[in-house]
């Protein structure tokens, strides 16, 4: 025979029920449909049987087998959708699904905590998937309620109402959160994702800068499977379609360059086969430091880069100083780089100038800038020749060509026609129809055409600032490409073929290109009015967004390192946070033990609740005596207040009650509205 | 039930002893609490009156010693005689046993019968030659005393007072008091008339029941307040004994339910506070004045 069921009654466990099911919420999104199924199962499972007397598995033999059998089952299907290797996926569906079939089976206070726990344990794993201040608030959520569901089977009278229970666990997470804020502060921060394997972490960001762009169709004998042939296929007007923030940037002082001025450099592209462009191979090129020279004031700003797994950091134009905290190097190609894959959220300063001279001295690598695909684009190198022998040098052939896309019906499109066979000619004369990566690559093989060193930069361009906090967030929507030439004497200057087509895309920004509805819902886009109300709101909560994900989200070991050394420690390593969050954690200790020695003068609730009566009644002269007894002190102010002597009388009985006769939560709160309502007058 | 007895018995009382409801009270506490009592006060006070309408009220056996100085302890417990008949020694019973004694005029035995009472009174029992010899229940015993100034007197040490659990006075009625008492009937009348309110199992019961009067943590915080106070003052020669403490714990008690509540409140024991200590605790300070107790009061808070 089975041991009797000592689970708590059932409103402890639909209280569990509630924590434990938005706890599982976003696992219903994140994990297979099955998951979030089995979970409600089980979970109405135990429902009804505390509604409409169903038996628990517990019951018979037969059930056992059933509840038993299913949980096996289950892990056979969590080792066929995730493999062999236990996961953040798998291991986050496995906490899910075993700890519904652990609520099904509750049958003391033992498994209840055991729940408990475990829904702490869930409450973790959300983590893994989110870390928005949304996920943060409904986690809390389920953090007071789990802890509520503990001081429910706890509590000495039981009947203890939810909304005290509830209001007692809010107040015992509110008083975790000086020890949180200093683990969270000096915790020593280990640098990668937690769960630390390959394939979560690729998956991390689902849209980068690709290596490569592509024009036209992918030459067939290129073709590779998998990630790999995603990013060969990169095109700039695929990153255009995602909202993803690629990165942010704090100006100091609040001193913005211009809009048609943020060029943030990115991968610099030489070779091209025709329709692929791609960089040019390390082994090939010089790896001879760029030479720089600046004019005017620099820009001093820091950057926040989402990960994108790759090498680059991005860079207002040239960076003059390298970056403090990250390991980096500047290219020859005047590429900003890291010595290690962006993985996590990276922070750095930087200094850089928008008037400046790169390799105006001769560049090593300048041979690569005139390579042309062997046999391509006849027409192209047709057009070229004739004008450069019309032209008086390269700048005057530059301004006949940027004319050209200027005067010609070219458009600035985000869906061009797809290009076949020979993607520039096809692009100049018939289509005409392209974006930035087209007019970028068709103006660099005009130039290379012309003799003239020429080569694309990618990155991106503009941005938008918040008014809000100043921040300038640039967008994967913002990426672009553009064209560098290289001039005797001047040295690379950046030409921008795309503003020659469409100069709103480089003054106003990526935002004013794109249609309405994608800055702000459709039904507000009709009203200017509400438009604005909606920018305003939007502001604030990228503002409220950034900062969460500068300095909660992304307090890194980079981060922590800034913050610390700007806290005043110097050179902080791991030994050093170790002795300051042990000092820091016994000072808590001790603060926290001051404070309940302090509070124990007065345990009891109803002398608290009753002191604020006395004290109200001292407002008008009526002092208790430290001696006196309620009742005493009950009669005196009933003389001397007459009107309000029931009131009076009713709070007295209370407390009295509630001090020298039963502690019950009942008159507790029905002291306290009395009290409340008490608002004695002269 | 035991509110309308209870009452029953303080009316009854009142109607015979006039204008004293308060020190009738005190009694009445002092005996639901299983208590001694003694009563200090001048002679024709009505002490005697009050001790007979009590056993009377209360349908207790009584008998009255009337201590002298020439009193053996044998005159109160009881002697073994030879008897010719059985031709072996019995043992005839003194006026201890009985319900209720009033051990009259206390003060002026000798020192070696008073202890004999007063052994009695704590032991419940006497033992002669060997013999052990319970007591009757309830047993209650309410001594007087005339106030030590007087000639001729043996006042009990303090040792001997911290058995009787309250000491009251009664004091002279005031005007109107004595005034109904001049133009009433015989008191000696009253009391032959008087018809007993409860039974003795009744009295029983509501001795038992004050012993389930709730006494919260609370509370006992505060009497212990109390106590440590009287120890730790300075004020005092010797603090309270714990028994005093116990016996002040249970005097509140009786004093909640004839006030008809079911749990203690510190104005119950600061009720009977004053006839708990005023016979057991010396001031150092002989010229301290006269309501010191209440200063005993008010210089301990209440938790």
């Amino acid at each position: 025979m089975a041991k009797a069921d000592t689970s708590p009654d059932h409103h402890a466990m639909n209280q569990l029920i509630i924590a434990l099911f938005i706890g599982a919420l976003p696992h219903f999104v994140y994990q297979p449909f099955w998951v979030g199924l089995a979970f409600m199962v089980m979970i109405g499972w135990r429902l009804l049987h505390s509604y409409r007397g169903w038996p628990l598995p517990a019951a018979s033999r037969w059930l056992k087998i059933l509840h038993n059998g299913t949980a096996a089952l289950m892990i056979v299907l969590i080792f066929g959708q995730f493999g062999l290797t236990i996961g953040r996926d798998a291991g986050a569906a496995l906490l899910t699904i075993m700890l519904a079939f652990k609520v099904v089976e509750i049958r003391s206070l033992r498994d209840f905590y055991l729940s408990c726990y475990l829904g702490f344990f869930l409450v973790i794993t959300n983590f893994f998937y989110s870390q928005s201040m949304l996920m943060v608030a409904l986690m809390l959520l389920v953090v007071v309620l789990l802890t509520g569901c503990l001081i429910g089977v706890n509590s000495e009278s039981s009947a203890m109402p939810l909304k005290r229970r509830l209001k007692l666990s809010t107040q015992m997470v509110l008083q975790a959160i000086p020890v949180m804020l200093i683990l969270f502060v000096l915790f020593p921060r280990i640098s990668g994702p937690i769960w630390g394997l390959p394939q979560d972490a690729s998956t991390a960001t689902t849209s980068t800068m690709p290596e490569q762009i592509t024009l036209g169709e992918m030459p067939s004998q290129t073709g590779t499977t998998g990630m790999s042939e995603a990013i060969q296929m990169g095109k700039i007007s695929q990153l255009i379609q995602s909202d993803e923030i690629a990165f942010r940037v704090e100006f100091e002082n609040d001193v913005l360059p211009p809009a048609s001025a943020r060029y943030w450099r990115g991968p610099v592209l030489w070779q091209t086969n025709g329709t692929v462009w791609s960089p040019l191979p390390k082994s090939e090129r010089s790896q001879a430091t760029p030479q720089i020279g600046v004019r005017g004031s620099a820009y001093q700003y820091t950057m926040t880069l989402e990960p994108h797994n790759k090498r680059w950091l991005f860079a207002l134009d040239i960076p003059t100083e390298k970056p403090a905290v990250i390991p980096a190097y500047l290219t020859s190609d005047a590429e900003l780089h890291s010595q290690k894959r962006i993985k996590n959220r990276a922070q750095y300063t930087l200094e850089s100038h928008t008037d400046y001279q790169l390799n105006a001295g001769g560049d090593p690598n300048l041979w690569a800038a005139l390579q042309l695909p062997e046999g391509q684009h006849p027409r192209t190198r047709q057009l070229a020749s004739d004008w450069i022998q019309q032209s008086q040098g390269p700048e005057q052939y530059i301004d006949r060509v940027l004319s050209f896309f200027n005067q010609e019906n070219f458009v600035y499109t985000l869906t061009p026609p797809v290009l076949q066979g020979d993607t520039v000619d096809q692009f100049l004369f018939e289509s005409r129809e392209g974006f930035c990566e087209h007019y970028a690559a068709s103006f660099t093989i005009l130039m290379r055409a012309a003799e003239i060193p020429a080569r694309i930069v990618t990155g991106y361009q503009g941005g938008e600032v918040n008014p809000v906090d100043n921040v300038l967030t640039v967008r994967q929507r913002d990426a672009h490409a553009w064209s560098e030439v290289w001039l005797p004497e001047r040295g690379w200057v950046r030409i921008d073929p795309t503003s020659a087509v469409s100069s709103q895309r480089v003054e106003q920004g990526m935002a004013d290109i794109l249609p309405a509805d994608r800055t702000s819902p459709r039904l507000i886009a009709q009203n200017d009015a509400l438009v604005q109300v909606w920018r305003d709101l939007r502001n604030n909560w990228n503002a409220i967004n950034t900062a969460w994900d500068i300095w909660i989200v992304g307090y890194g070991p980079q981060i922590q390192k800034t913050f610390l050394s700007r806290l005043g420690m110097d050179n902080p390593d791991w030994r050093k946070m170790a002795v300051i969050l042990t000092l820091l954690l016994a000072l808590t200790g001790i603060v926290m033990l001051l404070l309940s020695y302090y509070r124990r003068a007065h345990p009891d609730p109803a002398v608290r609740l009753y002191t604020i009566f006395c004290q109200k009644l001292a407002r008008l002269g009526l002092n208790k005596g430290e001696h006196e007894g309620p009742l005493d002190f009950a009669v005196r102010a009933q003389n001397e207040l007459p009107q309000y002597q029931h009131q009076i009388a009713a709070i007295t009985r209370l407390y009295s009650e509630l001090r020298y006769r039963h502690p019950s939560d009942a008159l507790l709160s029905e002291l306290e509205t009395q009290i409340k309502q008490f608002q004695p007058r002269q | 039930m035991a509110q309308t007895q209870l009452d029953a018995i303080l009316a009854s009382i009142n109607n015979v002893i006039l204008g004293k409801q308060h020190p009738i009270k005190l009694a009445l506490t002092c005996l639901l609490a299983r208590g001694h009592l003694l009563i200090e006060d001048l002679p024709g006070v009505g002490k005697t009156t009050l001790a007979h309408t009590i056993a009377s009220t209360l349908g207790l056996t009584f008998q009255r010693i009337q201590f002298t100085s020439d009193m053996l302890p044998a005159d109160i417990i009881g002697v073994s005689v030879y008897e010719r008949d059985s031709g072996r020694f019995g043992f005839h019973p003194g006026p201890v046993f009985t319900q209720l004694i009033l051990a009259d005029e206390v003060n002026r035995a000798s020192p070696r019968t008073q202890s004999a009472l007063l052994e009695a009174m704590e032991e419940q029992q006497v033992t002669v030659e060997g013999t052990t010899h319970t007591l009757s229940s309830p047993f209650f015993v309410i001594a007087t005393q005339n106030p030590a100034n007087q000639i001729g007197t043996f006042p009990l040490p303090e040792s001997q007072l911290d058995r009787f659990l309250m000491r009251i006075e009664l004091g002279y009625p005031d005007a109107k008091a004595e005034r109904a008492l001049l133009l009433g009937q015989d008191r000696r009348q009253l009391l032959r008339e008087l018809q007993a309110v409860v039974s003795v199992e009744d009295l029983q019961t509501l001795q038992e029941q004050v012993t389930d009067i709730h006494v919260s943590n609370a509370l006992v915080d505060y009497v212990q307040r109390i106590l440590s106070h009287t120890r730790d003052s300075g004020h005092y020669h010797s603090g309270l004994s714990p028994r005093a403490g116990l016996g002040l714990l249970r005097a509140g008690q009786a004093w909640a339910m004839l006030e008809g509540r079911d749990h203690v409140l510190p104005e119950d024991i600061q009720a009977v506070l004053p006839s708990i200590v005023s016979h057991r605790l010396q001031r150092r300070d002989e010229d301290s004045p006269e309501d010191w107790i209440d200063q005993l009061i008010r210089q301990v808070a209440i938790p």
